[in-house]
């Protein structure tokens, strides 16, 4: 705790000067409201139940791309690296998939799949999907030749030394893969919900910039960031603890 | 690895006849070598040296090369060797000879580019369960503990019982670590992952043990206890053993025999007449520096 004390002593600092130079300089609320207004409309919009749909839809968005993209991210990294054939043929196409800008194919998901939760869910799936592929591929090809050759040796067969060599050594280079999933989730709900969202946190923030509800933005903004920390904080936790056989001690 | 690079099977008629032949009348061009470096060497007088009359060596290397690309140089080039059931052979050789090169022919992980490998008789084809593999490195799974580590042979195989989990365990004690079956590799000493590694090479009662170079890592006195417990584990089984090393005392203290290798040939083979068990204090004795002096000699006379 005491560790935190000097980050958490600059966060009040910042607070109060982000304050104090609205209050002295008369900075119009319309732009910078100050950190008070944005704490009291965060309140309101918690006591009158207002943020919670659109938490969980954002949430249930980020869920779902996280839980499709991670699994396709997976399975194809396994694929490739288990063919280099395969490999070879489909590596420039994923490539390819992934430098178009994944807003760019927003409007073309709203065509696909209408309004709502859909579009979001598949930005989603789209940008968790390269982290887990890439890193599963990475960390299946790296294991090391001289374990390969002690599974050949023993005699193990292809699906074993998948699941019993390479699957456990790649483990931390796939965890690190899912955190940096896991934090490109939120942004793909948010930015989903933008282009063709009609409920969530992102469509809120288009809601309220079209009324020009400034404090509202930033209380969205303090309750994403929220909201990727403590999801971000469970994806460490949960990696501590499967790796914890790993480290040493 | 695709059945197309193995090389023809010889027939078998002409072993039979050339292999028993060779123990005991033609030792062969390495051992000729041996018998004009080391006068000493009263030749075929290896100790535990079974004779070989009518009946094959347990593992023949039979002219066998080695290229790891088609057009490069010849790594392993037209190696013979013969190691009877029960014996321990020790191979020697500067950094980049073709040790591990030859190793590996000899385990099945790579297949020769010319000549052949039987063990038993059988032409090798593959990696052979019959055979234990100890890796230059430890190459332990890093989350599994010393004991399943040591129990992978098996439960690669079934669902290890509770007597395969008492044989690991056994092992682990023979080699010294009873206490810490359950520490995983990275609490463990380098030493002491060697010795877990050691024990899993035994788990699987292989016929034939590989051994790279397994305590090239580990200080002067580890490394002597390490050569002890491999010796007493060997005996235990009768196990056949080709244990590859850049030191010679390691090769004298081991071996019934030790060649020396060079540039992808054997330019140097000699028995070693020392007492099995290798008494305490034979490391300071005349009969095994000399053998020692010799292979030196043979080590610099190959460049
Ligand atoms: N996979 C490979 N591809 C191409 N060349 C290789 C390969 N592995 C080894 N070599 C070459 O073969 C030669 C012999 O290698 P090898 O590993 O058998 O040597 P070694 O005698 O075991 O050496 P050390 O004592 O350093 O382990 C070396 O010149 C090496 O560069
Ligand atoms: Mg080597």
């Amino acid at each position: 705790m005491s560790q935190r004390l000097p980050s958490l002593l600059l966060f009040l600092a910042l607070i109060a000067a982000w304050e104090a130079w609205c209050r002295l300089a008369a900075v119009p609320a319309l732009v910078l409201p100050p950190p008070s207004a944005v704490l009291a409309t965060l309140g309101s919009e918690i006591v009158s139940g207002r943020l919670w749909p659109h938490l969980a839809v954002t949430a249930a968005e980020m869920a779902l791309g996280l839980a499709f993209g991670a699994v396709l991210g997976l399975g194809t990294g396994i694929l490739l690296a288990e063919s280099p054939r395969l490999s070879r043929l489909l590596r420039p196409y994923i490539l390819a998939s992934q430098l178009v800008p994944k807003l760019a194919l927003g409007p073309l998901f709203l065509i696909w799949f209408g309004f709502g939760m859909t579009p979001a869910v598949a930005i989603t799936a789209l940008i968790c999907f390269f982290p887990l592929m890439e890193n599963t591929f990475t960390g299946l090809t790296e294991v090391d030749a001289g374990r390969r050759d002690l599974f050949r040796m023993l005699g193990a067969s292809r699906l074993q030394t998948l699941l019993r060599l390479k699957l456990p050594a790649a483990l931390p280079v796939i965890m690190a893969g899912l955190r940096v999933a896991v934090v490109l989730a939120l942004v793909g709900a948010v930015v989903g919900e933008f282009v063709g969202g009609r409920a969530g946190l992102g469509a809120s923030i288009i809601a309220a910039q079209s009324v020009m509800d400034t404090s509202l933005i930033f209380a969205l903004f303090v309750v994403i960031t929220a909201l990727g920390m403590i999801v971000y904080e469970a994806v460490r936790a949960i990696e501590r603890r499967v790796l914890h056989r790993y480290s040493k001690g | 690895m695709d059945e197309g690079g193995t090389p023809p099977i010889r027939p078998s008629a002409s072993l039979g006849t050339t292999f028993p032949a060779r123990g005991k009348e033609d030792p062969g061009l390495a051992a000729r070598c041996a018998n004009a470096v080391a006068p000493q060497d009263d030749e075929g007088a290896g100790l535990r040296q079974p004779a070989l009359d009518g009946q094959a060596p347990f593992v023949a290397i039979e002219n066998a090369s080695y290229r790891y690309r088609p057009a490069g140089p010849p790594i392993v080039d037209g190696i013979d060797w013969a190691i009877p059931r029960g014996a321990i052979h020790c191979l020697l050789g500067r950094s980049g000879c073709g040790k591990t090169t030859l190793l590996k022919l000899a385990a099945g992980l790579l297949l020769p580019s010319g000549g052949a490998i039987r063990i038993g008789g059988a032409a090798l084809g593959g990696p052979d369960p019959r055979i234990g593999f100890v890796f230059q490195t430890p190459t332990l799974l890093d989350w599994l503990s010393a004991l399943d580590n040591v129990l992978l042979p098996v439960s690669l195989k079934r669902r290890p019982r509770a007597a395969d989990r008492e044989a690991a365990r056994e092992r682990l004690a023979l080699v010294g670590l009873g206490d810490l079956a359950e520490r995983r590799p990275p609490e463990l000493s380098g030493g002491q992952q060697s010795r877990v590694a050691l024990a899993r090479a035994l788990m699987g009662e292989p016929d034939l043990l590989l051994f790279d170079e397994p305590f090239a890592a580990l200080d002067a006195i580890t490394r002597e206890e390490l050569q002890d417990d491999l010796l007493r584990l060997c005996a235990l089984r009768g196990s056949t053993a080709l244990f590859v090393t850049h030191d010679i005392a390691e090769a004298v203290y081991l071996g019934d025999r030790v060649a020396v290798m060079a540039a992808g040939r054997i330019v140097h083979a000699q028995d070693l007449d020392l007492p099995r068990p290798r008494p305490h204090g034979l490391r300071y004795d005349p009969a095994f520096a000399a053998a020692c002096r010799t292979l030196r000699g043979a080590m610099d006379g190959a460049g």
